[in-house]
């Protein structure tokens, strides 16, 4: 695959995010560490695959940290109710599908912007699972929940490779199946989508089914970590999400973007904290660091395209 | 010819191009339904309440409709009013700038951090959402950097605090003059001034508007800075309504300010939209927290209420204006479309209407559905306790408030309320902030306020920002007291002391220092680095630390946002940053497991743990051995002694002077002045802790 | 021979319009059969029938290779071997040419290296020769229509729908593409064409079918019909002159140019001078910098190099509101899009360019009104009322409006760009009319448009671009087809 100019940027700022430690610093290049690094970033990967489909169909969907949280606490009271796993990840699996067709349809159906759609699906999911829970865990869960009851050790490198699995397919069949084009072609341009027979309202309901899915798939590799479940997850998880996206060169406008750019964004953006951690950085300047990293990306993107317009 | 050519439209296309009246006809829904669910909320001072809640997200709404009708977005005001109130709080108290040139330096802030956004939308041309998305974690971020996030400014002069709390006349509160001045301002900037009709035109078609020699770049940019203004305002306001200036201030408030923007009928993607559309938009919204908070619903029925009536307004909105579109495309070939159009007009007014209503069923629906219910529960309630023979007497109203709804320690502590109002025929309200919020939580006590409520009891997010409204409450003749957290001690008649900060510092260094072995290295992890309660915790924890056990060495206090996942993994990285770190303290209920977890999944035996959380949280991982203690009193007894010191309180057999308290199944408490005193931490560990099930 | 497609008794309603009434159409194998009719005519309407996109009313048929097609779809139409190519190329700006000549092919999983020799052989099919991975945002406009044109064959098409596709193209590019349309028909295409330009259509036109107001009027052979009678069938009357330029004494020069340059759009030292009362032709190929150049004398996109010179000043013109002071104004090229603001009033457009000269800061509605009454008045724009939104308006009257809101600023030297392209005869002479009217009154105008029969019959002289340089200068009197052309074109032709 070529690199484009973002991406070599990309993998410029990770060698020497990843440079850092190497100096004076312990205990960061250590098995250990950089497995719980995969292990963390797994559902945000996950999340992030789903929204960059999003955002290439020129949509966005701000209710997947609702979405989240909910499908979790479904996983855990299926779990609890006696379910074997698979119909319990089937269950959630379903979950997510059914909460991003309502944002699917929402958009694609009623013609509301996919800001304000989920604007209002992420209050509504939110605000109902406190109705639901009051604030409580699901804890008790049975013990084939937590790391599907493989154990952790064995789990860990199975959640690695399923999820590398799943992203080099999702990788694949954006770049070279029919219907991943379709998404580059709706947020391309609906008229010319149309007339080449591609239905951009039934690719944008695809998109957020999709983004549904992929949410429920983010919550059981996140959940299934634990023996309980924390019924406020998710809190922010949107934002973190798209702004790996971006920062991985997925256009905001739609049509163009690539899921190698996301792996580099979510790898950058999921590292930095870390990283300053062990460099002991005191973490109030964790908040300001992102934002920086993410405007340095959208400023030097306009750099680029200045020189190729030059060049 | 010559007449029809300039007959202008009705006066109601004109003011309502986007149909805003729709709005107006759901308020008075709410008005009309609230007025029967709510105690007092048809009144003149909780209309001016209300503008008082309306004043920071209205400012913030206002700015925000000129951004969004260029076609633009900004969601870095929240942030900006954060770091707002930590440079107003700065050049005040640190650097000794008299408060208002403080005041102005913070709205030149403001303008240069618009300014910032417009230059990257404008002259690099990134999308705005993608600019404001950076900036949201940059403006919060160096906030939060530049005090560390705990520091927080207060002791504000009272001339200043006036702004945010007084009341001009007696009845309306300052900051609505501003919030008026605000919105006449730029009324007359977006409908009258030329500038106006140019980010109209810009909305609708940036390129269009530059070859008609509009200056696109600059009249974009402007709005950025009038918005970044319009921020910095909302912070002043925000830091003058609650009395302390912390890098929090205004989280989550750019969502709230957006919905109450494109509720107005505002496009999203630029150029329709009215500013007095956003009024109505964020008069709706607000109306409708305060009449379901008055209704004595919990918050997160409002929650769903607005997300509803947002789907709602903007679905049909959208369909209306497609069927608009329709007869349009349909009436293109004739030159005389004006038959057709109002046809079409008149039909789709029917299904706004329509909709309107719809809009209200649901709301009605949603409220009715609850009230039932709780009714039918109070009834329930009632009967039990009417069951013993007692006299048909009025229930007393307990208003309680935790900190955060959704934390466990709260929600265990709700228990022994729940207890408590059975066995003693108390009716309770329970609402608190989504997360730590001061001014939320003032806003839920001055709605309880304006409801009329016999007690209230409250957890206090803080000190300073709480006891404003405690003292208006007093002044209403509401009984108030304290729990969990103080406030300051003239807004309340006692405080129900599990455990003073230094007790609960103390008592947890004890602890940490013991489990090291009086030496090694310890590590923080707390809730989020602005939590001013935890922020007291850690404080005493220093102390200790440094008084009695030098050898302890603090390396890290990092946040967990209130989150276990990130408790986890912060206890993960702390632990191999620091592989000599010997103890952490984990302050906050959900960072104990996470971290315990983090432990676990590392193998880390030889770091011991020990914090503040529930028993249910974590037992599990004291029985491993991952945990070795967790400091708590026993929260349901917290909640029980609460209630029955309200009851006292409001019966009169509670007054200044009592040494003690009867109190139930818990015995006589002793009381030490205005404290009540639940007695000192309890340690939980691995052999006492199945005796507790909270 | 079986015809490729026939429509019979073709009409559609839409709400309380109906925009076709029994239209009959058919189209043979190896012929180019020309759809004519003013705008709003219902050549769009009946276009989008015949690839699915509408449904016929009641009674109307589609008739494909002989066969009655039941429920058409775009798709059903497409797997039929009906393809359209529209005014406005609907391509995949991010995506690659590749990726565009082949979105639409079957199959689920796409091979790279097949669907690269696959666009080759497509853009071969047409001899067009761009490179499969450019993006198509970096394509000029006939590049793009080149793309669309071998797209659409690539669906192995019989029939094949070119809606104005010379619209946007000029001088060679107009002149290849109506060569590959004769290759086609020879293939034994059936192609649907559709133009305002008349010369064109009756240099390939087999037979014309004409509609008026939804109506059918009728379908002629080519041997039956010439320029004058296609003109009547369209209009339903005689249009008595079609280029009313009347002579008009030519004064001071009010504008020079000299050596102007703006780098990055290729415009390269042109100089060039106006007089008081001239009409200005300006000729050349699509790229040749014609709009280039207006653009950087109206101050959007601002001079590298080179001076400007009013009424014999130099001046500096960096922004529009600079060439708005000194009494410039520009009507562009796209109507949609840069000319008016649909979603604003017609009013409001008129009025947007000089709010701050009636009133300040501060609107003042009812000098607007007036000041947008009066024009629509004077250059007779078909609206009820000026406080609709100029989406709801034809072509031509936005582009009455357009002129309007530069005409409203008082202008000494006004820049027209294609000012009648892509609007009906009617319209087309009306915009002729005004300009004449305008030059009486001194003023000057810079016509740019690729339709060289409106600059040889509109213009005083006329000034030839090519490759961003001033290729010469000739008098209209003087001019001819060839002259023009042979400037426009290499030195070396």
């Amino acid at each position: 695959m070529k690199l484009g100019p973002r991406e070599i940027a990309l993998l410029g700022a990770i060698a020497v995010l990843f440079t850092l430690p190497l100096i004076g610093v312990s205990g960061f290049y250590t098995t250990g560490n950089l497995r719980n690094l995969i292990i963390d970033n797994l559902p945000i990967l996950i999340a992030a695959i789903g929204m960059t489909v999003v955002i290439i169909a020129g949509q966005i969907d701000i209710s997947i940290g609702s979405q989240f949280v909910v499908c979790g606490v479904v996983s855990g009271l299926a779990a609890k109710s006696g379910l074997p796993m698979p119909v319990v990840i089937l269950t959630t699996l379903a979950t997510g599908a059914f909460f991003g067709a309502v944002n699917g349809l929402l958009t694609a159906r009623f013609g509301i912007p996919a800001i304000i759609a989920t604007l209002a699906t992420m209050v509504i999911l939110r605000n109902g699972l406190i109705r639901a829970t009051k604030g409580d865990w699901i804890q008790n869960l049975p013990s084939n929940y937590q790391w599907l009851g493989l154990g952790q050790s064995a789990a860990q490198p199975v959640y690695i490779l399923l999820v590398a699995g799943l992203f080099g397919v999702a990788a694949w069949a954006l770049r070279s199946t029919a219907a991943g084009r379709s998404f580059y072609a709706v947020g391309c341009d609906h008229e010319a989508s149309r007339r080449v027979g591609i239905n951009p309202n039934l690719v944008i309901f695809a998109s957020f089914a999709l983004m549904g899915v992929l949410a429920a798939t983010a919550a059981l590799f996140n959940f299934t970590r634990y023996p309980s479940i924390e019924s406020n997850a998710g809190i922010g998880l949107e934002l973190k999400v798209i702004a790996a996206a971006v920062v991985g060169g997925t256009s905001i406008t739609g049509g163009r973007g690539t899921l190698l750019g996301t792996l580099l964004g979510v790898i950058l953006m999921g590292t930095i904290g870390t990283v300053f951690t062990f460099l002991h950085v005191n973490p109030a300047w964790e908040k300001a660091i992102q934002g920086a990293v993410i405007l340095a990306a959208v400023v030097s993107d306009t750099f680029f395209r200045k020189a190729e317009a030059r060049g | 010819m010559a007449d029809s050519i300039t007959q202008r439209p009705s006066a109601l296309a004109r003011w309502c191009p986007n149909s805003e009246w729709v709005l107006l006809a759901v308020l008075a829904l709410e008005v009309v339904v609230f007025s029967f669910t709510g105690s007092n909320f048809l009144s003149v001072g909780n209309a001016f309440e209300i503008t008082r809640l309306a004043a920071e997200i209205g400012l913030l709404a206002f700015g925000l409709t000129l951004v969004v009708k260029t076609g633009g977005i900004d969601l870095s005001v929240g942030s900006m009013m954060g770091l707002s109130a930590v440079v107003l709080g700065a050049a005040w108290s640190a650097v000794g700038l008299p408060i208002w040139i403080a005041a102005l330096l913070v709205v030149a802030l403001g303008a240069a951090g618009g300014a910032l956004n417009g230059v990257l939308i404008t002259k690099l041309n990134v999308p705005p959402l993608i600019v404001t998305l950076g900036t949201f974690s940059l403006y919060r971020g160096i906030a939060e950097a530049a005090t560390g996030g705990y520091v927080s400014y207060t002791g504000f002069p009272s001339s200043f605090l006036f702004l945010g709390q007084g009341y001009i006349g007696g009845v309306i509160p300052t900051q609505f003059l501003l919030f008026l001045l605000v919105f006449v301002l730029l009324w007359l900037v977006l409908h009258r001034r030329v500038w106006g009709r140019e980010i109209t035109a810009i909305g609708f078609n940036a390129a269009g508007a530059r070859y008609a020699g509009v200056r696109v770049g600059r009249g974009t940019l402007r709005t950025y800075v009038v918005c970044g203004i319009c921020a910095a305002l909302a912070g002043i306001v925000y830091v003058a309504r609650i009395g302390q200036a912390k890098a929090d201030a205004g989280s989550g408030y750019e969502l709230l300010a957006i919905s109450a923007v494109v509720l107005g009928g505002t496009s999203i993607a630029g150029g329709r939209g009215t500013l007095h559309g956003t009024l109505l938009g964020l008069l709706c919204l607000v109306v409708l927290q305060n009449g379901l908070r008055i209704s004595s619903q919990p918050s997160e029925i409002a929650g769903l209420a607005a997300g509803l009536i947002l789907l709602a307004a903007i679905g049909l909105n959208q369909l209306w204006s497609r069927s608009q579109l329709a007869a349009l495309v349909a009436s293109f070939k004739k030159t005389n479309l004006s038959s057709d159009g109002e046809f079409n007009m008149k039909n789709s007014q029917v299904a706004l209407i329509i909709g309107a209503i719809i809009a209200g069923a649901v709301l009605i629906a949603a409220s009715n559905m609850f009230l039932a219910r709780s009714l039918t529960q109070q009834f329930a309630r009632g009967s039990e306790a009417l069951a013993p023979g007692g006299p048909a007497a009025k229930r007393l109203v307990l208003a309680m408030t935790p900190k955060a709804r959704a934390d466990p320690y709260f929600i265990s502590v709700k228990d022994g309320v729940d207890a408590a109002a059975e066995e003693f025929g108390v009716n309770i309200l329970w609402d608190g902030p989504t997360d730590p919020d001061p001014a939320r939580q003032n806003e839920i006590i001055e709605a309880w306020i304006t409801r009329g409520v016999d007690v209230i009891a409250a957890s206090a997010v803080s000190p300073d920002a709480i006891s404003t409204v405690l003292r208006k409450a007093q002044e209403r003749g509401i009984k108030v007291i304290t729990w969990d957290a103080d406030a300051l001690t003239d807004a309340r008649s006692f405080f129900v002391n599990q455990a003073t900060a230094q007790g609960i510092g103390h008592t947890l260094a004890d602890e940490g220092a013991r489990l090291a072995n009086r030496t090694g290295k310890y590590a923080i992890i707390t809730a989020s680095l602005t939590d001013a309660n935890l922020n007291e915790w850690i404080k005493f924890i220093r102390e200790r630390m440094a008084a009695e056990y030098p050898q302890m060495k603090l390396v890290a206090v990092h946040p967990s946002d209130g989150l276990r996942d990130k408790a986890m993994t912060e206890a993960r990285n702390i632990t191999r940053a620091h592989p000599d770190v010997k103890v952490i303290i984990a302050v906050a209920a959900p960072a104990v497991p996470g971290a315990a977890e983090g432990l676990k999944q590392d193998g880390r035996r030889d770091v011991r743990l020990t914090g503040l959380s529930t028993p249910n949280l974590s037992r599990e991982y004291l029985k491993e051995g991952w945990l070795d203690s967790v400091i708590l009193w026993k929260t349901v007894d917290l909640g029980y002694l609460t209630v029955l010191a309200a009851k006292g309180l409001h019966d009169g057999t509670l007054v200044p002077g009592a040494t003690s308290i009867k109190a139930g199944k818990l015995g006589p408490i002793a009381i030490e002045g205005d404290n009540i005193l639940l007695g000192q931490p309890f340690i939980f560990n691995k052999d006492n802790i199945d005796q507790f099930h909270f | 021979m079986v015809p490729l497609l026939q429509l019979r008794n073709i009409s559609k309603t839409y709400p309380g319009v109906r925009a076709l009434r029994g239209v009959e159409f058919e189209l043979r194998p190896g012929e180019v059969h020309v759809l004519l009719g003013e705008n709003g005519a219902g050549k769009s309407t009946l276009i989008k029938i015949a690839t699915g996109i509408h449904e016929t009313d009641a009674g109307g048929e589609l008739i494909v290779a002989g066969e009655a097609v039941g429920i058409p779809s775009p798709r059903h139409m497409q797997a039929l071997g009906i393809a359209a190519v529209y005014q406005n190329p609907t391509l995949f700006s991010e995506l690659s040419v590749m990726e565009n000549l082949c979105m639409s092919e079957d199959g689920a999983v796409i091979s790279w290296s097949a669907r690269r020799a696959r666009s080759a052989e497509m853009l071969a099919r047409i001899g067009a020769r761009l490179d499969l991975d450019r993006p198509v945002r970096e394509l000029r406009m006939a590049e793009k229509q080149l793309l669309e044109i071998a797209r659409a064959l690539s669906r192995s098409a019989r029939v094949l729908i070119l809606d104005e596709p010379t619209a946007a193209l000029a001088g060679t590019d107009a002149e290849h593409l109506l060569d590959l349309v004769e290759k086609l028909r020879a293939d034994g295409v059936g192609i649907l064409y559709i133009s305002h330009r008349l010369e064109e259509v009756l240099r390939i036109g087999d037979r014309f079918t004409v509609l008026r107001d939804g109506g059918y009027i009728g379908t002629y052979e080519r041997m039956d019909v010439d320029r004058a009678r296609l003109i009547q069938l369209m209009a339903g009357r005689e249009l008595s002159q079609m280029f009313p330029k009347i002579e008009v004494p030519i004064g001071n020069v009010v504008l020079e140019t000299r050596g102007l340059c703006h780098g990055p759009s290729g415009v390269d030292k042109i100089s060039l001078e106006v007089r008081q009362g001239e009409i200005l032709g300006l000729a050349g190929l699509v790229g040749a910098g014609r709009t280039e150049f207006a653009r950087t004398l109206f101050g959007l996109t601002p001079a590298t190099a080179g001076e400007i010179f009013i009424d014999s000043k130099p001046v500096a013109i960096t922004c529009v509101g600079d060439a708005l002071g000194h009494r410039l104004a520009y009507v562009p090229e796209d109507r949609k899009e840069h000319g008016v603001i649909e979603d604003l009033t017609i009013a409001e457009n008129i009025s947007l360019s000089l709010l701050r000269r009636l009133n300040g800061e501060w609107l003042d509605e009812s000098k607007e009104n007036t000041l947008a009454a009066d024009f629509v008045r004077r250059l007779g724009v078909k609206a009820g009322n000026i406080f609709v939104q100029t989406r709801t308006l034809s072509g031509g009257n936005q582009q009455k409006v357009a002129l309007a809101r530069w005409l409203a600023n008082d202008p000494r030297i006004l820049i027209l760009d294609e000012p009648t392209q892509g609007i009906d005869v009617g319209a087309k002479a009306e915009i002729h009319r005004i300009m004449v009217e305008f030059v009486q009154q001194g003023m000057a105008i810079i016509l740019i448009s690729s339709e060289l029969s409106e600059l040889l019959g509109m213009s005083d002289r006329i000034a030839v671009l090519r490759g961003g340089r001033l290729a010469g200068v000739l008098p209209a009197r003087e001019a001819t087809r060839e002259s023009v052309l042979k400037l426009a074109m290499d030195d070396a032709a």
